[in-house]
């Protein structure tokens, strides 16, 4: 019997029994419908995750000159003067996969206004400093790429430094602070960035052009460090790799001896997050599992009620001709279209249970095609596992004796 | 030629243990085209095991079976599921209709089971074409539930003529019917047999069935007691037209 006639006769044994039918779809709706959910959740709760950690900069990279892990001499990190702005220029242009780069020259110094003085860093940076660190201003602007090539007196305040000198919450745009007895103009307030990774308050810092740094302040042309985001987090560890290549190939590092720089990713923070995310993923798998099972097991009882209540009638099929595998193919195509109906039903329930979860609890969710497809070819595998054996037990039937079942 | 060929068929069951039930102990027996055979005896004389074999649905212990000159005694299940489907049309005492099927879907499903794919115009015309030759030309779309026991059987009969069977094997048909539908259901199998030639092998255990068939053999303890040509045969048509016609 050919396919098209097998589902013909399936969905017609099916609708004949309704509300049978569709009871043991709803097994199957469920296991569907909660893994989808599950997973849109998962998802959600993930990227939320990550963007905390991206925000942390997960996805950043750290350049810093000097090795303080190699040689007999053992100099601080950002204490060598082998790091150039060439070397960054060529690492923006050569290693794929970076995002924004910006330069940092570093040194400390008493910041003087009126009668208040704070001693703080000065970091020089580049002007891709607040995209790389999702850090906007509080108020005024950041520094501009003419204020680097001119390497302009002026200066953005982290809010540690602006409570020091100008009061709480005070706007200081427009001002002027005395850096070194030389006058910079304040042009803005960095937002509250708490705590970094190291613990240091980030908000005490004074930020200007590395340019001013170089040229004003401390009258050098190397550079301390380079600060680089990667594109997506994953491919952190491969930028990583191609600045290190870049690096030691410009600095003509022989090979076996030691880097004249440091590379450092926030390793730890991804290492985490991917334990985090295989957690997730065992945890949804398991549920996943389970629902499908239970959904399964409700067809397999089915089935097994329908087959021996329809003893006679594969009886009779067998008597006018059906093999054992147009049975068996009849009953299994059965236990299929259960499975697969309800799990094509139970894809929209979860589409929409997600959709109202995030609308109306505010729970993120992301529904993912990965978890749909998944879900629905499951849901064809429990059909067939769990169908055939019903299936195998009509086939099996001896004709005589399902001829006589009363 | 022959249509069915049986020479010292025996079937031995095993039931349990050693215990061994003999239900055929050689039967040899020959039947030609276009006969009506009426098979009788009572129950565990071994007419429906003789039955069954001559049906394919179970394969004898030893002996030999030919169907159409071919010996179907030794073919695997798939081969006798066809050999049933091209040769054999089985109607049954409980009609075995699909229920909530219509009775034209119901005649074509031996044509869903053939080895050759008919499409379903063709299906259609078959069928409608078997159900009109046993009267039931417009009730092609009514559902089981609605047609009586003797419409009924008669779709069951219309089924089993759709492939244009070598034999009709009819197994106790009028076991669940008064007398009168009986009658009628017996003219059908007489004019199928008489008109189209069909060979009919009746099994009933009521002699006065029996007698409209052209030869009865008689079973008893799983032998043929007896092989007669009916010399008073029934005739189904003329008694219907004796009887007052339904209200």
């Amino acid at each position: 019997m050919g396919l098209l006639m097998t589902l013909r006769i399936a969905l017609k044994a099916l609708f004949r029994n309704k509300m049978r039918s569709s009871l043991t779809m709803l097994g199957m709706i469920i296991g569907v419908a909660a893994v989808i959910a599950m997973v849109a959740l998962g998802n959600g709760a993930q990227s939320t995750i990550e963007n905390q950690i991206r925000s942390a900069g997960t996805n950043l990279i750290y350049v810093m000159a000097g090795n303080f892990m190699a040689g007999g001499v053992r100099t601080g990190s950002g204490a060598a003067n082998t790091l150039l702005v060439d070397d960054a220029m060529a690492i923006r242009d050569q290693v794929p996969g970076i995002q924004y780069l910006a330069i940092g020259v570093t040194t400390r110094s008493q910041v003087i206004t009126g009668n208040q003085n704070w001693n703080t860093r000065v970091n020089g940076t580049d002007i891709e400093l607040p995209l790389i660190r999702s850090w906007p201003v509080q108020f005024g602007t950041f520094f501009t790429p003419q204020d680097v090539s001119s390497a302009a007196k002026v200066a953005v305040l982290g809010s540690t430094v602006r409570d020091m000198l100008y009061g709480e919450g005070a706007d200081p745009t427009g001002q002027t602070v005395r850096v070194r007895n030389q006058p910079f103009k304040v042009i803005g307030v960095m937002s509250s960035k708490g705590q970094g990774t190291g613990g240091e308050d980030q908000d005490d810092a004074i930020y200007v052009p590395y340019t001013t740094v170089q040229k004003k302040l401390l009258g050098i042309t190397h550079i301390n460090n380079i600060t680089i985001s990667a594109v997506t987090a994953n491919g952190v560890a491969s930028v990583a790799e191609g600045v290190t290549a870049l690096l030691r190939t410009r600095h003509k590092i022989y090979q076996g001896d030691a880097d004249d720089f440091m590379v450092r990713t926030l390793e730890e923070m991804a290492a985490m997050r991917t334990e985090a995310t295989q957690t997730m993923g065992a945890l949804l798998a398991s549920i996943a599992g389970v629902s499908l099972i239970v959904g399964g097991i409700g067809i397999m009882n089915i089935m097994l009620v329908s087959v021996t209540e329809r003893t006679k009638e594969i009886g009779l099929r067998m008597s006018i001709g059906a093999r054992g595998r147009d049975v068996l193919m009849q009953f299994l195509v059965e236990a299929l279209v259960l499975s697969l109906i309800g799990g094509l039903i139970g894809i929209g329930l979860g589409i929409g249970v997600s959709t109202a979860l995030t609308r109306f609890l505010g729970w993120p969710t992301t529904i993912s095609p990965d978890a749909v497809a998944l879900a629905f070819g499951f849901s064809a595998l429990t059909g067939v596992f769990f169908g055939f054996y019903p299936a195998r037990k009509a086939a099996r039937l001896d004709p005589i004796e399902a001829l006589r079942y009363e | 030629m022959p249509v069915i060929t049986v020479r010292d068929l025996t079937k031995t069951y095993q039931t349990g243990g050693d215990i061994e039930v003999r239900a055929l102990r050689g039967v040899t027996v020959d039947v030609e085209a276009g006969e009506f055979l009426a098979v009788t005896g009572p129950s565990g004389s071994g007419k429906s095991t003789f039955m069954h074999i001559l049906g394919c649905l179970d394969r004898p212990t030893s002996g030999s079976y030919a169907l159409d000159g071919d010996d179907v005694s030794r073919l695997s299940r798939d081969e006798l599921a066809a050999i049933r489907n091209r040769k054999i049309g089985f109607v049954f005492q409980g009609f075995n209709l699909l229920a909530r099927t219509s009775a034209l879907e119901n005649v074509e499903l031996p044509l869903l089971y053939g080895r050759h794919k008919v499409s379903s115009s063709e299906r259609h015309r078959k069928a409608r074409e078997a159900l009109a030759a046993v009267g039931l030309s417009g009730r092609e779309h009514h559902h089981p539930n609605q047609l009586s026991g003797g419409q009924q059987q008669r779709v069951a009969i219309a089924r089993s003529l759709v492939n244009n069977p070598s034999i009709l094997l009819a197994d106790e048909p009028t076991g669940n019917l008064d007398s009168r539908t009986s009658v009628e259901v017996m003219d059908i199998f007489q004019r199928l047999n008489a008109e189209q030639g069909i060979t009919v092998l009746l099994i009933t255990h009521e002699h006065d069935i029996a007698e409209y068939g052209s030869r009865t053999i008689a079973f008893r303890d799983g032998q043929i007691v007896a092989d007669d040509r009916n010399g008073s045969r029934r005739h189904a048509s003329r008694e219907l037209a004796a009887l007052p016609p339904r209200s």
